[in-house]
């Protein structure tokens, strides 16, 4: 069995994030970078199957230079192959352009499961996998919490609101978008990173996909007109001061509400 | 002139009050742009839900009834959908962002080639020209954005604005869909386990996120707070998915909505999912370093620090002034 696995590099959770000099985005630069939370699950629920001997294991993301960095550590984690989507002419893609990338991928490898993340942490559309699904015709689920195979079928349950589950079935080829917290993340290890250097890497451009002049910023029907920090409304009343003056202040609050 | 079709959704046996929210969008875009409103009701014996939903706010209705309609399935819905913008014409298809919603919403999209905003907070149309609003970067970061295409498909997060309270005048119309054959199969909705933690009986709770850095820290650090108020722990998400605490602990969307007296937010940023859990707690207090996180939008008092020093000399002097 062959299972893609698409990945996003995204800021570090923890990056200062500082809007650009268009104000369309944040500024890129002098920032850590990381895999997207949602598909280092996604990852790891493939990486499973492969560790039981039932599968082989793709990784693919669109971006800049940078993502290598991040399928290396895919592949260190365990992945067999990886495949970098390197193009300025993807650039300013919205999620149907990534879609279109992603299912041009999909179509050349012919993969027997998808697996992806929700939503990515910086753009938060939660788009691009039902996208997929639709344009390669496959049934597909979002956040999964649990998956298991049996010949043919993928068992899906999803959450929905207040801790309640959906569960379905869907029949294979199939692509699954997943929650984070399905299961525990591994590490890379040493052996793995070294591992990976040997590992196939493949950089592929918009042309090679047969896209060209149908993804990127030409071709996108949404744009990003302008990014910026929330209208601050009723916001708290900040204590300031040392830490004896704010621990003060927060005591007599609590007094005053009754709950000491 | 726009024509917006409102994608409703049923749950158990009527229509969401997302769909009404919606309708309050759809009829001010329209309103905006002399345009009109219509809708799309789908699943099994529905018809008086469509009747209803005609007459307020959802204008003219498709009726999509079938078995396979009956239950969420994001592949018949979206062939659903796409009958429905045939047959209507619509330009822009609001949806509600429920998890229905947004399983389904962007395959229709695709299935349209369709540009697609998910999850907005405002959709405003002026000049002829529509802006929708978004949160990015959980929350911290709101972006505006425009279409340039002639189909857009628009996901609405839930809660964002009133529901419509007007009345519309409107038909209900059959629409034939072919489903045909499905890949999905929607099985059961296994309801949530009953809580070993049942978080909505506390008068305080105190919270810790990702912020308080390490499982340990917890114990150190929040349930001693917690205590020291005769209070309960609570939690972000990223912290049950590492495991760190049980999922019983989880406040937001997907784990508990509380209501204390007091709620006290350490290393918890304030993404939307978790904010709809505690939101309407009587009194916020939030802790957090970054001054921008948006937790202080909900918060009635705030602190800008390291939670690692705050809380616990606050334990200390909770204690001591208890003698
Ligand atoms: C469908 C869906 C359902 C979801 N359901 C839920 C849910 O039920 N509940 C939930 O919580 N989330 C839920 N989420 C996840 C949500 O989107 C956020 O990812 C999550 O709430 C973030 O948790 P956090 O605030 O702890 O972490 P982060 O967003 O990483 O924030 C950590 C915060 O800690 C602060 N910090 C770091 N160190 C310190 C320190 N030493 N002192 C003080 N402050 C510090 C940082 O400034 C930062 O603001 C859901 C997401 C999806 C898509
Ligand atoms: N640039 C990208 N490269 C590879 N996969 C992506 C990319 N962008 C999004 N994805 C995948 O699509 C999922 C949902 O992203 P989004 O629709 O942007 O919220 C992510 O979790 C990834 O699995």
């Amino acid at each position: 069995m062959k299972i893609m696995v698409c990945l996003k590099q995204v800021p570090h959770q923890d990056a200062r994030l500082d809007i650009n000099a268009d104000g369309t985005w944040i500024q890129e630069d002098n920032i850590k970078f990381e895999i997207n939370s949602y598909d280092t699950y996604a990852l790891e629920e493939a990486l499973r199957t492969k560790d039981a001997g039932e599968a082989d294991v793709f990784v693919v993301s669109i971006g800049p230079d940078r993502v290598g960095q991040a399928l290396r550590t895919a592949l260190g984690m365990g992945a067999d192959r990886a495949i970098h989507v390197n193009d300025d002419e993807a650039n300013g893609s919205d999620s149907l352009g990534l879609a279109k990338i992603l299912a041009a991928v999909a179509k050349q490898e012919n993969p027997d499961l998808i697996f992806m993340g929700l939503m990515s942490d910086d753009d938060n559309s939660a788009a691009v996998a039902p996208m997929l699904a639709q344009l390669l015709d496959i049934p597909h689920t979002t956040a999964a919490v649990k998956v298991e195979r049996s010949n043919g079928t993928v068992t899906c349950d999803r959450e929905i609101e207040g801790g309640a589950h959906e569960v379905v079935e869907l029949t294979a080829p199939c692509l699954i978008a997943v929650q984070t917290g399905l299961n525990q993340v591994r590490y890379a290890s040493l052996k793995g990173i070294m591992a990976a250097k040997k590992k196939p890497f493949d950089v592929k451009s918009v042309a090679d996909l047969g896209l060209s002049g149908q993804v990127g910023t030409g071709a996108a029907k949404v744009k990003i007109d302008r990014i910026a920090p929330p209208l601050k409304g009723d916001t708290a009343e900040i204590l300031s001061g040392s830490t004896a003056e704010v621990v003060a202040g927060l005591v007599s609050k609590i007094k005053e509400l009754g709950l000491l | 002139m726009s024509t917006v079709l409102i994608v409703t959704e049923i749950q158990n046996g009527s229509l969401r009050e997302a769909c009404y929210e919606v309708a309050s969008l759809a009829q001010q875009i329209a309103a905006a742009t002399g345009g009109s409103v219509k809708s799309l009701v789908m699943g099994q014996g529905v018809a008086a839900l469509a009747d209803e939903f005609s007459k307020k706010g959802g204008g003219d209705v498709f009726l999509a009834e079938g078995d396979a309609l009956a239950n969420h399935n994001a592949e018949a819905e979206s062939k659903a959908i796409v009958a429905a913008v045939e047959a209507s014409g619509a330009d822009l298809v609001l949806i509600p962002s429920t998890p229905s919603g947004w399983d389904t919403a962007p395959r229709a999209a695709a299935a349209l080639d369709a540009g697609f905003v998910s999850e907005c907070f405002d959709i405003t149309a002026e000049g002829g020209s529509i802006t929708y609003k978004r949160r990015v970067f959980n929350g911290k970061l709101e972006a505006t954005i425009s279409a340039s295409c002639d189909k857009v498909v628009a996901s609405v997060q839930t809660g964002a604005t009133t529901p419509f309270e007007g009345s519309s005048e409107g038909s209900v119309r059959k629409l034939d869909v072919s489903i045909g054959d499905l890949g999905t199969k929607f099985v059961e909705v296994k309801q949530a386990e009953s809580k070993g933690v049942d978080l909505s009986k506390a008068d305080v709770i105190v919270s810790g996120g990702r912020g308080v850095g390490t499982p340990e820290k917890f114990l150190e650090v929040i349930q001693p707070l917690a205590d020291a108020l005769g209070g309960a722990m609570g939690a972000s998400r990223p912290v049950v998915d590492a495991g760190w605490l049980p999922h019983e602990y989880q406040v937001g969307s997907s784990g508990q909505v509380v209501q204390p007296k007091l709620y006290i937010a350490c290393g918890i940023s304030g993404a939307i999912q978790h904010l709809v859990g505690m939101k309407t707690s009587n009194y916020i207090i939030a802790i957090n370093k970054d001054p921008d996180a948006p937790i202080f939008e909900v918060a009635n008092l705030g602190v800008v620090a390291d939670l690692l020093e705050i809380v616990p000399a606050l334990t200390e002097a909770l204690t001591a002034a208890k003698g």
